[in-house]
């Protein structure tokens, strides 16, 4: 299922019940992230919510979206699927799509966002109903926008064309601050920008359909295009088109298109800002960005994501592309994989499930998941289960947790490894002990414990399931 | 409507007097956003005190603008190939 764009992305949830038009009149701060924060708060089924009578813009045209993909509803329509769909089906459905990369792009010349240019007195402040989401953030961001580079080194390679979100700090009406990583494609394509003594072309596109959002989080190679992949995930060819100043690819479907360029050698202060973790992160001397073109939709919705302590929309938006690619690079290892659950602030927690071979079996797993790309940076804590335990079900996690894990013979525990610097528990910054809590049952030769009198459903329970899920529909 | 009596001299965060207006709403008087050039941090007039006011902005977010030259860059900036 295809979304030409956020708005009929929109008009889709507002069909489902999963779209909230909120028109009385609110406050940039500290409305806006307040009421994000507490839809999060109120239910994992929460609906989108659009705000269009903002204090210091005309009603109906400073147009805020907030929680687009912020439910398990949300998530589900964005794939196509009935809004009920539980999330393990929403995983493997997700990652079977993930074979079908790369899927194919479509190139057009007639984007929506083409109607009106701005090169003079550019003013990001007065086009989108820019605020700041958190209590102590330094000022407001665009959080959720797809940018674009590419590699200076090698600037005809489609694939190695990057699209990605990072956190872009507002920081004058045409001047940005932007957090590329070093690890980050976007940082690559500074770095080899800088060593030529080059500015960066970029292009920030926002507002756009959920697909290539939900990509643009994914951990993919360098040289994999992310709209090849959100072909894959959405099952029909990606639209593109031209950026007009920077020729970068942008969506084709998006709100706001802004080109500009990252300026070679500059370092300014920036942040602090909450983030996923839970904790603000501290200011750091970062990047800048200098605004030359916008281009954009009459009256854009300006689309933007709240984050802080989880479960935010980022937690929905990042669970299914942490989790397969742990559960792919594992399973073609070791086949006996399940499922994996990384959706724990972006998997420094993680359950996986497991057919054990043999004793000991699921800890070698565990400990393999700390080595794949995204353990280095993540899975301080892996939780172990048997396969026939769901690790999307935290219910049925925390009872073989209570049951099958033994703190004597079930603990591993490996010292100064290498952790996202975010975590607030890292000491020094970017290094921690790490855990495995094995919860599986045990098998030979490890044989402790009590685990053959198992009390299973009654017979027929499961299609007792769907009699009820029927009626209750 | 713009609250007159707010701050809109001394930088909340850094304390700094290196504040100028950096804009104002598209539907004019309702309100004006401040920027801080040494901090780069910004408000909007009609924001809680704690955003807009160096009393009430609390210690542990403010900053010394002497040390803002020694914040680490991230990421660095590589040397210039020959
Ligand atoms: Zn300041």
């Amino acid at each position: 299922m295809a979304y030409a764009d956020l708005r009929e992305f929109l008009e889709t949830l507002d069909r489902n019940g999963q779209l909230l038009t909120y028109s009385e009149p609110v406050n940039p701060e500290p409305d806006l992230g307040a009421a994000a924060r507490a839809t999060a708060n109120l239910t994992d089924r929460g609906p989108a919510l659009l705000f269009d009578n903002i204090n210091g813009y005309e009603p109906g045209k400073g147009r805020v979206a907030l929680n687009v993909v912020g439910s398990w509803p949300n998530h589900a329509l964005m794939l196509g699927l009935d809004k009920d769909t539980s999330v393990k089906d929403q995983f493997f459905e997700f990652a079977g799509r993930w074979d079908a990369f790369p899927g194919p792009v479509e190139r057009r010349d007639d984007a929506p966002w083409q109607e009106v240019t701005i090169t003079e007195g550019i003013d990001l402040f007065h086009l989108l109903p820019l605020f700041r989401l958190n209590r102590y953030d330094v000022g407001c961001y665009i959080d959720k926008a797809a940018v674009i580079s590419r590699d200076p080194d090698d600037p005809d390679d489609f694939g190695k064309q990057n699209v990605g979100i990072y956190r872009i700090q507002v920081k004058d009406k045409d001047r940005l601050g932007i957090q590329p990583l070093a690890a980050h494609d976007l940082g690559l394509h500074l770095q080899r920008a800088e060593e030529r003594g080059e500015n960066l072309p970029i292009a920030i596109a926002l507002g756009n359909e959920p697909a290539i959002t939900t990509v643009a989080g994914m951990p993919l190679a360098y040289d994999q295009s992310e709209y090849e992949m959100a072909a894959a995930i959405q099952g029909a060819p990606y639209r593109i088109t031209k950026a007009p100043l920077t020729g970068l690819d942008v969506p084709w479907g998006s709100e706001v298109v802004i080109e500009g360029e990252i300026i070679a050698g500059e370092r300014e202060i920036e942040g602090p800002f909450g983030e996923f973790t839970g904790h603000y992160s501290g200011a750091r001397r970062q990047p800048v960005v200098r605004v030359h073109r916008v281009t954009h939709r009459r009256n854009p919705i300006f689309e933007h994501l709240y984050l802080g302590m989880p479960w935010t929309e980022m937690d929905y938006t990042l669970a299914l592309n942490t989790s397969v690619p742990l559960y792919r690079q594992l399973k073609a290892e070791f086949p006996e994989v399940a499922a994996v659950n990384a959706m724990y602030t972006q998997g420094l927690l993680g359950i996986i499930s497991v057919k054990q071979r043999f004793g000991g079996f699921a800890k070698a797993v565990g400990m393999r998941a700390m080595t794949v790309p995204h353990g280095l940076a993540y899975c301080k804590v892996i939780i172990m289960v048997d396969e026939d335990v769901d690790p999307f079900n935290l219910a049925q996690v925390m009872w073989a947790l209570s049951v099958h894990y033994h703190p004597l013979h079930d603990t591993v525990t490996i010292p100064n490894l290498s952790i996202l610097a975010l975590d607030p528990s890292s000491d020094p910054a970017g290094i921690t002990h790490k855990v495995i809590l094995d919860a599986t049952t045990p098998v030979a030769p490890e044989e402790r414990g009590h685990y053959s009198q198992v009390v299973g459903d009654p017979e027929g329970t499961a299609d007792w399931e769907n009699i009820i899920k029927g009626l209750l529909k | 409507m713009t609250d007159t009596t707010v701050n809109s001299t001394i930088c909340p965060r850094c304390g700094a007097e290196n504040v100028r207006v950096l804009t104002t709403s598209p539907v004019p008087g309702r309100w004006t956003m401040y920027v801080c050039d040494t901090c780069i941090y910004s408000w909007r007039s009609t924001e809680p005190r704690s955003a807009t006011d160096p009393l009430t902005y609390p210690a542990e977010f403010k900053i010394d603008p002497a040390e803002i030259p020694s914040i680490p860059a991230i990421p660095t900036v590589p040397p210039r190939r020959r």
